[in-house]
């Protein structure tokens, strides 16, 4: 009988399965995190709200001032962190958990109401319409590198801004089947798409169970919440609504120049809401977040394509790990006016980026125009970089098979692995182009000498030509016309 | 007022895709296939040296056991300085997280400045790339993006190394055809440097040549690193190594082909001269196989080489790594997404020198666009890889308070002072779209264009500052080169 002896694998190994990426040290993490609440004990946040001011005043740990300015105790802040979770599962509207939210899991999504989008007929760009919010929807459902869906653009088409934000659902529910992030107009606002979300979902217990969307909110930097952003934060807290309360500064503008000022300055923002919801209601599921960028001095534009908004939301991506809240960040997007080498380099550098920090929502993949239009090419071009950068995920396996010594042995100097049984067993591993050209020269010719922008085109016609997300059933369709239909009537008057 | 103890910092940011355990077992892998499989040498007397010094040579094959590995790394330099060839500035340092960036070698084509078409690499390329590297901030080190193909056969790397040289003072990375053509290049980086000896105390090239994957050194390519060792010309040893096809499809595998060969040249050149500088590592990309191409805008080739970076810095040797690459034949979309994603994964492994900076076409055609291109973007991720000071003033506590809820910064002194460090862009476009459009609507590439016929045309390099006696010696060094080729036809 032959002995067969066990596969004898080295003992005591670690294995760095994906790659590590860190900016800031712990040390320096609590220095922002000190920092951030000196800000709240010194100086506060001003808080447009009656009812959060009740609770302010009413806690013993927080002192409101006549300008409506809140200032509040480590204590609370510390108390209130620990009630958050650290996970959140989202489903889409096909039922599917799609959206694991927790440490180092990263999904891409697009970002939400650019006012402007470019006609793909005339190439100029024109005001976005219910049907550009639909046909972004179903580029996104279809785009297997995109998570979750933001309306790209805004519903500029409603009957009345008051009610866009019902329309805008309704043309995200139309088209994309994926978890959402939502924009509402006001605290009644996001009612109602929690109302068109629950019938989905079987009600309001199923909802808190397995969300089917994200409310993005946002306090206005530096230090201060208007009324319908805290309207909001405060309806979530007492749902169970997954919200986002995500600082937009501009570095030199509306917060320091500095990236650690401006880090602090956005903590403090989310800090406060901290607080405040926990007074609300302990435990709802808050996510922190922060577009978190410079404004270009020579043209005071907000930039969406500064390396300096990688760097500032990775920063922040680690301080939120750090405080065990999941993290809205940003990624792919551009300050191009159209499909160009900006878009494509700023694209790239900032989804390479926010995956390697471990953001777990990074949204805005496929604004260009520096966060004013909307374009269906950016989408389908920034889904074969998420490919590419999701690439990088894999690490580099070390086991017996992948450090290959036997094949190199057997090989030898001088010989040829193209037509080895070990290169059939791991060249799928690779990255699989769908979109980027490795033909030679006379073959690219023969071709038509196509630019991955003209392939990027064909792709997104025929995306638009074919695609069909799963239908919306007849009799919820009924349920969620009746709640848009009424909303209207309430506002018409 | 410094009231905290115990703080440590990122200066940079953190990256890694190895773990201390994979370093050595990939390391391990590298000492058993040096040790049993071993590499085939096509040069009788560097096999001799080698056999005398530890070494098992069977044939062709030398085998080389751990100790004489482990002996060859301990003897290699911790930091070499690099010197423009004027001897006045310290242009480079070759020490572990130093990075610069380049283009690459000797492609055929180019494409032309003037007519944006690809067409045969001239001399006067040579120039132009040399000019436009020297006058662009995030280009650390000078490549020739080219072969030249009209002057003599046989001299392109010697002319291309002549001309190059008195139009850049950053460092120039040669190559040559054989040990003849180098010691040629050698002569003139003396000319430059003003005699052997300054040449020794402030060497102004590094040169290049490759081992072929799988685990050959033949004979020219490993004559060139014995030349280099004995003279202590700092050298660059490295394959271009396809997954797949001349190294396994495994990315583990390929690290363990590729530093093998490589091995070889470190091995030699720390017995013949120890301390001598030698940087490894080179092209690693993969064989697309539904085209056949060895792609130079792969993923992979970034993820390779950034682990393969973390390797070298565990045995402390230098990177040649590559980035700024693509596999388009024109500037488009694709270029920018190829370049950025290499460039930045190169950056954040903290390579040495980080070369095809402008290689387009799969390594076919040279182009300085690209190259331009590329030094935009390695100044973004240099931002980037240099992280988030974290002190009392960056926090800026004191702003926030004073500005308060609803205010602003535009006017403070600290924004004043610390908006100088916002990266400021010389080819993205932050105009607003009114303005973008009354502009001419301009994308990138027209942006690229631009600026690349401006520095052509107006960069003063340091041409007019080379003596004219190291001119004259220079000629005499061609002259000699061009009546030795004749001599041997």
């Amino acid at each position: 009988m032959k002995s067969v002896m066990p596969d004898m694998q080295p003992m005591n190994q670690t294995v760095q399965e994906t790659p590590v990426f860190q900016v800031l040290t712990e040390d320096q993490i609590e220095q922002i995190y000190f920092a951030a609440l000196e800000v709240l004990e010194r100086v506060g946040s001003r808080v447009h709200h009656d009812e959060a001011l009740e609770l302010f005043r009413n806690c013993g740990d927080a002192v409101v001032g006549d300008d409506k300015r809140v200032r509040v105790t480590a204590s609370l802040v510390e108390r209130a962190l620990k009630s958050y979770p650290r996970k959140i599962t989202l489903k889409g509207r096909n039922g599917k958990r799609s959206v694991a939210l927790q440490k180092d899991h990263v999904y891409f999504g697009t970002g939400s109401d650019l006012p402007f989008t470019y006609d793909r007929k005339t190439g100029e760009r024109r005001r976005t319409t219910y049907n550009d919010v639909v046909n972004a929807a179903r580029v996104v459902d279809y785009l297997p590198n995109f998570d979750f869906f933001m309306s790209h653009g805004i519903v500029g088409d409603a009957p009345n801004p008051q009610t866009y934000d019902r329309h805008q659902f309704m043309a995200m529910l139309e088209g994309c089947t994926k978890p959402y992030v939502v924009t509402s107009v006001d605290g009644e606002g996001l009612e109602d798409l929690w109302k068109m979300a629950c019938l989905f979902q079987g009600g309001e217990g199923e909802f808190r169970l397995n969300p089917m969307f994200v409310a993005y909110i946002e306090p206005i930097s530096p230090l201060t919440n208007d009324q319908s952003a805290v309207e909001k934060l405060l309806f979530a807290a007492e749902k169970g609504i997954p919200a986002m309360y995500t600082p937009c500064p501009s570095s030199g503008a509306t917060a320091p120049a500095t990236i650690a000022g401006m880090l602090v300055q956005s903590l403090a923002e989310t800090l406060l809401a901290i607080a405040l919801c926990y007074l609300k209601r302990p435990g709802m599921p808050l996510i922190m977040g922060g577009v978190t960028t410079v404004m270009d001095m020579r043209t005071t534009t907000y930039s969406y394509g500064a390396p300096e908004m990688s760097l500032a939301s990775a920063a922040n991506t680690d301080i939120s790990k750090w405080l065990n809240l999941i993290m809205f960040s940003t990624g792919g997007c551009s300050d191009s006016k159209q499909v160009d080498e900006q878009a494509a380099i700023e694209s790239t550098i900032s989804n390479l980026t926010a995956f390697l920090s471990g953001a777990n929502l990074v949204h805005d993949v496929g604004y260009i125009d520096s966060g004013v239009n909307a374009s269906l090419e950016s989408l389908v071009m920034n889904d074969e970089i998420i490919g590419m950068v999701r690439q990088v995920g894999k690490g580099i396996p070390t086991d017996e098979a992948h450090l290959a010594l036997k094949v190199i042995d057997e090989v030898g100097p001088g010989g040829e692995y193209v037509t080895h049984d070990h290169t059939y067993e791991h060249w799928k591993e690779w990255f699989l182009p769908k979109l980027m050209d490795r033909s030679d020269w006379e073959t690219w010719n023969a071709e038509g000498g196509k630019t991955m922008l003209d392939r990027v085109n064909e792709e997104t016609q025929r995306i638009l030509d074919t695609h069909e997300p799963e239908p919306i059933d007849d009799n919820i369709r009924k349920d969620l016309k009746a709640i848009i239909d009424d909303a209207d009537k309430r506002h018409s008057k | 007022m410094t009231f905290r103890t115990n703080y440590t910092v990122n200066k940079t940011t953190r990256f890694r895709l190895l773990s201390e355990d994979q370093k050595a077992r990939i390391f391990r892998g590298v000492i058993k296939t040096l040790n049993d499989t071993g590499a085939n040498v096509f040069h009788e007397e560097v096999r001799e040296i080698l056999g005398k010094n530890g070494c098992k040579v069977d044939g062709k094959r030398v085998r080389i056991p751990p100790e004489v590995v482990r002996d060859a790394l301990a003897s290699l330099p911790p930091t070499t300085t690099l010197f423009s060839w004027d001897g006045n500035e310290e242009m480079c340092y070759v020490e572990p997280g130093r990075s610069y960036f380049g283009p690459g070698p000797t492609p055929p084509n180019f494409n032309d400045p003037d007519t944006l078409e690809r067409r045969p690499y001239l001399r006067k390329d040579a120039t132009t790339v040399a000019r436009v590297c020297d006058a662009l901030p995030n280009i650390g080190y000078v490549q020739s993006l080219g072969s030249i193909s009209d002057v003599t056969n046989g001299l392109a790397d010697v002319y291309e190394f002549a001309d190059m040289i008195q139009n850049t003072r950053k460092i120039i990375m040669n190559w040559a055809f054989n040990v003849e053509n180098l010691e040629d290049e050698h002569r003139i980086g003396i000319v430059m440097a003003g005699g052997e000896e300054a040449f020794r105390q402030r060497p102004n090239f590094i040169h290049y040549s490759e081992p072929i994957s799988p685990l050959t050194s033949d004979f020219d390519a490993i004559g060139k690193c014995l030349y280099c060792a004995r003279h202590r010309i700092p050298q660059v040893y490295t394959p271009c190594s396809i997954g797949g096809a001349t190294v396994p499809a495994s990315h583990a595998g390929q690290i363990i082909v590729a530093m093998s060969e490589s091995m070889v040249g470190v091995v030699l050149s720390q017995i013949v001269n120890p301390g001598t500088c030698i940087i490894i590592g080179g092209v690693q990309s993969i064989l697309d196989m539904r085209r056949t191409i060895y792609s130079y805008g792969a993923p992979e080739l970034g993820i390779m080489s950034a682990a393969f970076t973390e390797m070298l810095n565990y045995v402390g040797l230098p990177m040649y790594s590559t980035s700024g690459c693509t596999d388009t034949k024109k500037m488009e979309l694709q270029s920018g997404i190829e370049a950025a994603f290499s460039i930045h994964m190169a950056m954040l492994s903290g390579a040495n020198f980080v070369h095809d900076n402008g290689y387009t076409e799969s390594g076919i055609t040279g182009d300085i666009f690209q190259t331009v291109m590329d030094d935009e973007i390695i100044g973004m991720s240099r931002l980037i890889a240099g992280g988030v000071e974290v002190n009392e003033e960056t926090l800026a506590v004191e702003e926030i308070c004073n500005v308060g809820p609803g205010g602003h910064y535009l006017y403070e002194d600290h924004t004043m002072k610390w908006f100088r460090h916002h990266w400021q862009p010389t080819l993205m476009d932050r105009n607003s779209y009114e303005d973008w459009d009354s502009q001419g609507r301009l994308t990138m590439k027209d942006r690229i264009v631009k600026k690349t016929r401006d520095i052509i045309e107006n960069y003063e390099g340091p041409e007019s500052r080379v003596p004219e006696e190291a001119k004259k010696d220079i000629q005499k060094v061609l002259d000699k080169a061009e009546e030795r080729v004749r001599s041997q036809s």
